[in-house]
């Protein structure tokens, strides 16, 4: 088994692994115990989010390892097998099963299948009030007696329970004899028999239980099978293998016994009123929220308010950092410097400032954005609204949880990406993350449509949807690929849990928050601020100006290329502007049309960030003159496809802390828009 | 006996069997779909995912995996 704990168990102390399927409460209990020691990464190698934490408690520090949160622990997914080989490999000194109180026999199959294994458990029996209001009343002492190990009933939402389950971790480890006997999930007659036929043949490995083997053996998983098959000698796998291939439906056999199991201790220990929950939790919002017609444009209002609300926060501080403020700031830098090299004296004032300018100006909006989409998972929207957007991110091989950071992405890309986050399997979280980004922003929209308007008047519309009808297929083709190289597993149907509704948990909705903005500061503004300085270099060297520059050389170096795609040196380094900024293509075509010297700005970063205010009819004018429309088309869709902004990129390597996938989705952006302008020039020139 | 997507809104019904490869019977059965488990339709409209009811939880799935569920249809 692979995936190791980065270097968590080699220091000294204990360490908790918190497990419990999803919206048990895990992450409100994990920031409850850990408080601000937290730290996000990822499992190592894998684009999985890996949440650590620690507590001390009486003089002793207990490191808190958030494992992902899942519904199993077969080898389904990423996540799964994550969990799976920490608790095994790592065998936490403690690992605490959440389970919620209010819907007790699901929750409970993950225990069920964690109790085999190595650790000790505690069951944190959370939700305790719900199933109160709900008339549903457990006998803690007598589920714990026939479980056979400790439970402590929570409220996390009201951090009821918290110290008591510090003092039954510490218990735990102090008295290792405390939970040492947990009753294992049973199995029936005929499976017994069959388990001990299989245990004769397996190795008896030191680490793992053969029971734990055997059971997984007889329920086919498949990571177990290769480890045991590659560890026995070949006739005694063949044994094995038959025994196996006459229990085919041995996978249900042992779902089958951890429900029976899970029926016989809540036995007696459990009492529900006669009244269904169903109807109590399917309230007149929900129906509305869930309902097939209804449902959508609900979504988009609640998505517009997002905007709306980042808006209104933002609208106030905006006009300080972009244009003005900065202004005056880098003037201020200008004339602070004077005497400095001059290369100096530019590096700062068209390179950096004006680049982690315009992204702090942009943080606050993502600041905004991130605590709606917060407020919206923490109180179970989200999955409503994947719920319904589910039959249209389908058809794009996305998952239902997709639709909501699609529809943010016409809105803003960055934000988009950043959403992504809410997806629960990294491969659906991937695919979100390089798809969110080809859904054409606001800004996209506003730059195409300029240019669309002034060469093709009239027409622009024409051009607008062969844009979306280009846009749909790229999409789709987008999703095929990633089917075909990247998800190795068949691809699956929605199947996904409505949680009920729960009041908002400010401090999980300000954590998620500020957590993920402070991530992006870190990671995203790192590398807008190192992008925006390699890019003020090659438009700056050797000379001081843009024509002569490495960028402009290069530019022309590359020009019979860009005759393919009917692009002339001058729209290549426009198009390049536009992947820092859509809005900065237009300044730059001024420029390099001669139209504005780029007052006191000589290098593309001063133009994309400087916000220079060049009247939009005299680069129409001037670039109508001297561009052929079917360049003009090529251009177009060139930029509609391009990387949409350099923000969009920080996010990526925000959220996947990866460099292959920021790298890798870049160059995938770059082709697109090059083939795109390809395609539209070479049938741009038969018609136009 | 039918499936579980061909029930109507407001329909109860017991589980029979599960059919499909490994991956969906797994991530159904993690999710509480077993054998003799009841299920309530909330929700079977529009092209989109079912709705239903079970084990105290509310669950969407696809149609096309609703179609692997076999179902016994129960008196009201
Ligand atoms: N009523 C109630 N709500 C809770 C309790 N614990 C957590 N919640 C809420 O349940 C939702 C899901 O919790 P979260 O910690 O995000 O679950 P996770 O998916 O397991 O990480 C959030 O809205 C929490 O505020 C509890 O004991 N009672
Ligand atoms: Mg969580």
């Amino acid at each position: 088994m692979t995936v190791q704990a980065s270097s968590l168990t080699d220091q000294s102390g204990f360490t908790i692994a918190l497990a419990g399927q999803p919206n048990t409460g895990k992450t409100t209990v994990f920031n409850q115990l850990t408080g601000a020691r937290q730290h996000v990464g990822n499992w190592p190698g894998k684009t999985v989010e890996q949440k650590t934490g620690s507590f001390t408690h009486e003089g002793t520090t207990y490191r808190v390892v958030d494992l992902p949160g899942t519904y199993s622990l077969t080898a389904n997914s990423l996540e799964e097998m994550i969990s799976r080989d920490f608790i095994i490999d790592e065998t936490p000194d403690v690992v605490v099963v959440l389970v919620d109180a209010a819907q007790l026999e699901r929750t409970m199959y993950l225990l069920a299948e964690v109790l085999p294994l190595p650790s000790p458990v505690i069951v944190a029996l959370n939700m305790m009030d719900i199933a109160e209001q709900e008339g549903r009343s457990i006998n803690v002492a007598t589920l714990q007696e026939k479980i056979g190990v400790p439970i402590v009933p929570m409220v996390a939402a009201y951090k009821e329970g918290i110290t008591t389950l510090i003092e039954t971790i510490q218990d735990c480890i102090k008295y290792k004899e405390l939970d040492s006997s947990p009753i294992l999930p049973l199995v029936g007659e005929t499976e017994r028999n069959l388990l001990a036929q299989i245990k004769d043949l397996i190795p008896a490995d030191t680490t793992l239980s053969t029971d734990w083997v055997a059971l997984k053996l007889l329920e086919g998983d498949s990571d177990v099978l290769q480890q045991i098959q590659a560890s026995l000698p070949a006739e005694r796998w063949r044994a094995l293998e038959k025994i196996l291939n006459q229990h085919e439906d041995g996978f249900l056999a042992v779902a089958d016994a951890r429900y029976n199991w899970i029926q016989q201790v809540t036995r007696g220990a459990v009492s529900k009123s006669a009244e269904s929950a169903a109807e109590v939790r399917r309230g007149k919002f929900d129906r509305i929220a869930t309902h097939p017609i209804w449902g959508i444009p609900l979504a988009i209002l609640i998505m517009i308010a997002a905007f709306a609300t980042a808006m209104i926060i933002v609208m106030p501080v905006f006009p300080l950092l972009s244009g003005g403020g900065l202004n005056v700031l880098i003037n201020a830098t200008r004339t602070a410097l004077e005497g400095a090299p001059p290369w100096f004296v530019s590096m700062l004032a068209d390179g950096l400032i004006p680049g982690v300018g315009m992204g702090a100006a942009f943080l606050l909006f993502l600041f905004a954005m991130f605590l709606v989409i917060g407020f919206v998972e923490d109180i179970g929207y989200l999955a409503r609204a994947a719920f319904v957007g589910d039959r249209f991110m389908s058809r794009l091989g996305l998952h239902g949880k997709s639709f909501l950071p699609m529809l943010t992405s016409l809105g803003c890309n960055v934000a988009g990406v950043l959403g992504s986050r809410v997806v629960d399997t990294w491969q659906q979280r991937m695919m979100t993350m390089v798809m969110a980004p080809i859904v054409p922003c606001l800004a996209v929209w506003g730059v195409v449509g300029f240019f669309a308007t002034i060469f093709f008047g009239t027409s622009a519309p024409l051009v607008t949807v062969a844009l979306l009808i280009t846009l749909s297929i790229w999409l789709m083709f987008t999703g095929l690929l990633f089917k075909r190289f990247i998800i190795k597993d068949e691809p699956v149907g929605l199947l996904m849990e409505l949680p009920p509704y729960h009041k908002p948990n400010w401090k999980t909705i300000w954590r998620f928050t500020w957590g993920h903005t402070k991530a992006f500061i870190v990671r995203g503004m790192t590398l807008v601020a190192g992008a925006s300085m390699v890019i003020w270099a090659l438009s700056y060297l050797p000379h001081g100006d843009i024509e002569t520059s490495i960028l402009g050389t290069l530019g022309r170096f590359i020009e019979p290329v860009g005759a393919v795609i009917g692009l002339d040196w001058r729209l290549m380094v426009a198009l390049l502007a536009s992947m820092a900024s859509k809005e900065a293509s237009l300044a730059t075509l001024g420029v390099l049309y001669g139209l504005s010297s780029g007052v006191g700005t000589n290098s593309l970063t001063g133009l994309i960030f400087g916000a220079e205010a060049i009247e939009h009819t005299v680069i129409a004018t001037a670039i109508h003159t001297s561009v052929s429309p079917a360049s003009a088309l090529a251009f177009v869709f060139a930029a509609f496809f391009s990387v949409p902004c350099l923000g969009t990129i920080g996010a990526i390597y925000s959220e996947s802390k990866s460099w292959k996938w920021t790298l890798g989705a870049t160059t995938y952006y770059t082709f697109a828009a090059l083939f795109a302008g390809f395609l539209a020039y070479q049938v741009g020139s038969l018609f136009l | 006996m039918t499936t579980l997507n061909s029930l109507e809104t407001g329909q109860i019904a017991v589980i029979h069997s599960l059919t499909g490869d490994k991956r969906f019977i797994s991530r159904a059965t993690a999710m509480g779909f077993t054998p003799d488990t009841p299920v309530t339709m909330m929700q079977n409209a529009g092209g989109g995912p079912i709705l239903v009811y079970l084990r105290d939880t509310q669950v969407a799935m696809a149609r096309k995996e609703a179609a692997k569920v076999q179902v016994e249809r129960s008196a009201k």
